[in-house]
């Protein structure tokens, strides 16, 4: 662990990689890169574009420096500043609705920052050292008195990070920010910055509290009910959405509380379905953002509806879409399969109440759902009906290293169902 | 020797102030100087005592036996002292440029104001350095007196009305604080300040609970400056005076007199044994936590910037109130931190205020659309300080706000817990209107080609680059600071 700077006794900024750093760091630097080349061709147009490229390396220093944090202090530090980095990606394009969103995404991050502070504060108390350290650091005799104290603090904590995640009943900022930031940065805010979330409960969980602490107490049971609740209304309502980046914004809710899922369940095969699960989505939602961006410039809209017979002119496009799709319903070869694969043998496994069976039915209700509104996008592209009249509309040149781009990152998310092994550890 | 220096420095700018108006210098530039002079040679002074404290109390005049009229710099004494001094002499040099658009070369009423403001550094420093419950009687009511011609400086009804609201307030709540000082006499074995408290235990037997009412009355006497919920409303209306004003003295050295005189009051007069863990701390500890949020919610609201900063600093006082009635050598600590760290945040983002008013002449949060590129020298200032506020880890402001939470984490009282919770709600509610402006100022919905830059010059851009190199600083290294801090708390300073 290398230590740059004591602020005071506890609070220092230290780092170090250990393998949640490893599968955060992947998808950062691949994601980063990927839409920063795709940014190049979307962002030619636009304006106060020193600020964008200023704001985005910033980002990504930030999040790198996050992914490597070596204790909570140094964590909450860059989660922190990820929130007022990103939040200027949000509201690039200037327009009084593009401000809203980003005002939303800030208040609720920081509302979600300062419930973490809370468990924070407490966390400094009874835990031995903020460190992060596998099994947790809780200082189990002065714990015992206060044993309702630290377990709310942990699930403020839950609670906190949660709202960067998506989790009901804090998600509603996603869905406004993520359509009207523009597309390579709701690729890249959707793809690894809700995952932070992800990440940060991985920490508080698995790293301060230790999962022993909290297995079979209320904390486990509520976050539980939030999170299977949280999977089903996000497919829900993207099912029912007529707007694609909303769509998908809802899709993202979803997805990350599948991550969520796997570390509710506390057992090693469902953590490395979430680790999987956690990179998969990565690439996919990442790609479909970027590929979003360019279907609403070609088509001029923003409706699912008027996307029809898009696969005619642009083929490899839609075959994108159509794999990252895949991913994200489940079905083999791409990462989404593998990663809900070890996520339901995990449920299967834990013996929690009827979480066995009711765990796996919510994944594949959810599956469904998916199934029901991606597919119908890649159908309409592909095969718009009879009454469907090329209208003529001149086909925009797209230049080949934003079509690389978007392959880089579907090839990536089929690698994961491939071989996992590379991204989690050798034995699988 | 040491003791006619303490004099010196209290007695120079009092009486140097008086001068600067009485004198019938004419020009600008020599009011300016002789105001900056004596206020660096008084701040030097004053830190050369914090540093070579004089270990006996130098008694200026005696009324009979007990009453006298004394300084003495304890641990307290050099916290606020060292405070006010390294930031009034900033704030001096700031004015000048602010006073040129507000004075209208009326030299008459330039001459009051810097001298005012001076007279004001002597009172302060007074109050800091008093060694018992009469010398800071004395000057706290001086403080109110004085401060009257800067409040009402622009003559206008509005401000007319202000400073009428501010006599009441500050008056009524001083008559509260003598009954204390009444009691104090009879109950007391001194009146001398001594951490621990002076109470004579055998006399008051029986009767704690009524002098529990008399510490519960002065709190609010007190509170009056230190603006705790009911008796806050003459801190917003107070804005009407010049920008300088409102950031030194409404911000830091007024107010923060009135949260001083209460630790005095809590730790070194009544002493917290006898108020630990009954009404005298819970019903001020209550009214503590809910100013915290009030000040906050009406901040969210109030559109006018510098009255939405004013209720900003009730906010923040409390924080510091609601710190020192933990009652516990870490809520002191806590307390004390905040009390010079929000300083620091408060006087930069007022400041700021005063240069978009001086500059641009805009007054109202809706009018800082794309101001960012206007001034941007300013509002990087103004964003350094709305992020401290906030209290974003590596600024000042979350080292403030570890300090109070480690206190009340510490203190494991459901007081403690509600407060806590009152103090991130607060923060929540401080992200919300800080970051209004800046979203204003630096996503305007029109852009607007070819602005016209107007960041003030260096007399103002100095003030302000110094305290962001503090808030830098002092968020970054605060070790020594603090461990001081422990150590007054610890009653080894």
């Amino acid at each position: 662990m290398i230590t740059l700077w004591k602020f005071n006794d506890v609070l220092s900024l230290s780092y170090k990689i250990d393998s949640v750093s490893i599968v955060f760091l992947i998808a950062i630097v691949t994601l980063f890169a990927c839409s920063g080349v795709y940014s190049i061709y979307y962002m030619k147009e636009k304006e106060n574009l020193r600020r964008y490229y200023i704001v985005y390396m910033l980002l990504f220093f930030v999040l790198c420096a996050m992914s490597c944090a070596g204790n909570l202090f140094t964590f909450y530090l860059n989660y922190e500043l990820m929130t007022l980095t990103s939040a200027p990606l949000v509201m690039h394009e200037q327009t009084i609705e593009a401000r809203l969103a980003g005002f939303k995404y800030l208040i609720y991050s920081l509302m979600g920052a300062y419930c973490v502070l809370f468990g924070f504060y407490t966390l400094n108390k009874y835990c031995v050292s903020l460190d992060f350290t596998y099994g947790g650091t809780l200082n189990m005799a002065a714990v015992s008195n206060h044993k309702g104290l630290v377990l709310t603090a942990v699930f403020l904590m839950i609670l906190g990070f949660g709202v960067k995640a998506g989790m009901w009943p804090f998600h509603s900022w996603l869905t406004s920010a993520h359509p009207i930031a523009v597309s390579p940065a709701s690729a890249v805010l959707s793809g690894v910055i809700v995952k932070a979330g992800a990440v940060g409960i991985i920490r508080v969980v698995f790293y301060l509290a230790g999962k022993d602490f909290i297995e079979g107490t209320w904390v486990k049971m509520a976050w539980m009910v939030l999170i299977l609740l949280t999977i089903l209304m996000g497919s829900t309502l993207a099912f029912f959405e007529p707007v694609l980046k909303k769509r998908l914004a809802y899709s993202t809710i979803s997805q990350v509380s599948y991550i969520l899922f796997g570390l509710v369940t506390m057992t090693d095969v469902a953590y490395k379905g979430a680790m999987l699960q956690f990179i998969a989505h990565a690439f996919a939602k990442c790609a479909l953002f970027l590929m979003a961006g360019l279907m609403i410039k070609i088509s001029g809209s923003v409706y699912v509806k008027d996307l029809k017979g898009i696969g005619r002119k642009y083929p490899l496009l839609l075959w994108c879409f159509a794999i990252c799709s895949l991913s994200m319903i489940g079905i083999p070869p791409t990462g989404g399969f593998i990663a809900k694969w070890y996520l339901i043998e995990g449920s299967l496994n834990s013996n929690y109440y009827n979480f066995p069976w009711s765990g796996p039915m919510f994944l594949l209700l959810s599956a469904l759902l998916t199934a029901g509104y991606l597919l119908p996008i890649v159908l309409r592209g592909f095969f718009p009906g009879e009454e469907f009249e090329d209208n003529n509309i001149e086909k925009i040149k797209i230049p080949a290293y934003v079509y690389a781009s978007i392959i880089v990152l579907t090839v990536m998310a089929v690698i994961v169902g491939i071989c996992p092994g590379i991204f989690v550890g050798g034995e699988m | 020797m040491s003791g006619f220096l303490i004099l010196l420095t209290i007695f120079l700018p009092l009486f140097g102030g008086f001068a600067i108006v009485l004198t019938p210098i004419k020009s600008r530039k020599a009011v300016l100087g002789l105001s900056l002079s004596i206020t660096v040679i008084a701040a030097v002074l004053a830190w050369i005592l914090i540093l070579n404290p004089p270990a006996n109390p130098v008694i200026l005049f005696r009324f009979i036996d007990r009453f006298s009229i004394a300084f003495k710099i304890d641990g307290m004494s050099k916290v606020f002292a060292g405070l006010i001094s390294s930031l009034w002499p900033f704030a001096v040099l700031y004015s000048f440029e602010y006073m040129e658009h507000e004075a209208n070369e009326n030299t008459l009423k330039e001459k009051t104001f810097f001298g005012g403001y001076v007279v004001t550094f002597g009172v302060t420093l007074a109050i800091s350095m008093s060694a018992n419950m009469l010398t800071m009687y004395c000057f706290y009511e001086m403080l109110t007196l004085v401060t009257i011609p800067l409040i009402l400086f622009t003559m206008s009804r509005e401000a007319i009305r202000a400073t009428r609201l501010y006599i009441i307030y500050s008056l009524g709540g001083a008559a509260f604080a003598f009954i204390a000082f009444i009691f104090l006499t009879a109950y007391a074995t001194t009146i001398d300040f001594s951490l621990g408290g002076v109470l004579n235990l055998e006399k008051i037997a029986g009767r704690e609970d009524v002098l529990r009412v008399v510490y519960i009355l002065a709190f609010f006497g007190f509170g009056v400056k230190a603006a705790i919920f009911p008796v806050c409303s003459w801190l917003p209306k107070a804005g009407v005076a010049p920008t300088p004003v409102t950031a030194l003295l409404h911000a830091v050295a007024v107010v923060k007199s009135g949260a001083f005189a209460i630790i005095r009051l809590t730790y070194y007069s009544f002493g917290v044994r006898i108020l630990k863990g009954n009404f005298a701390q819970y019903i001020p500890m209550a009214f503590a936590i809910f100013t915290i949020v009030y000040g906050c919610s009406m901040a969210v609201k109030e559109r006018h910037i510098k009255r939405r900063f004013a209720y900003s600093t009730i906010s923040n006082l409390s924080y510091v109130l609601f710190a020192a009635l933990l009652m516990t050598p870490l809520g002191m600590t806590g307390a004390l931190t905040h009390m010079v760290f929000h300083g620091v945040m408060k006087i930069a983002s007022f400041f700021c205020a005063g240069a978009v008013i001086v500059k641009a002449h805009k007054t109202y949060v809706y009018e800082l659309e794309g101001f960012g590129k206007k001034m941007p020298k300013t509002f990087f200032v103004m964003s350094v300080s709305a992020l401290a506020l906030m209290g974003v880890p590596g600024l000042c402001g979350f080292i403030s706000k570890w300090q109070i939470a480690k206190a009340s984490i510490d203190s494991a009282s459901i007081g403690g817990y509600v407060g806590l919770a009152a103090l991130l709600i607060s923060a929540l509610l401080t992200a919300i209107y800080m970051l209004q402006i800046l979203i204003r100022a630096y996503f305007p919905t029109e852009q607007e080609t070819n602005v016209e830059k107007c960041d003030p010059s260096f007399r103002m851009l100095v003030p302000l680059y110094a305290f962001t190199i503090a808030m830098v600083v002092l968020g970054a290294y605060s070790t020594p600071l603090i461990s001081f801090f422990e150590k007054v708390a610890g009653g080894m300073m």
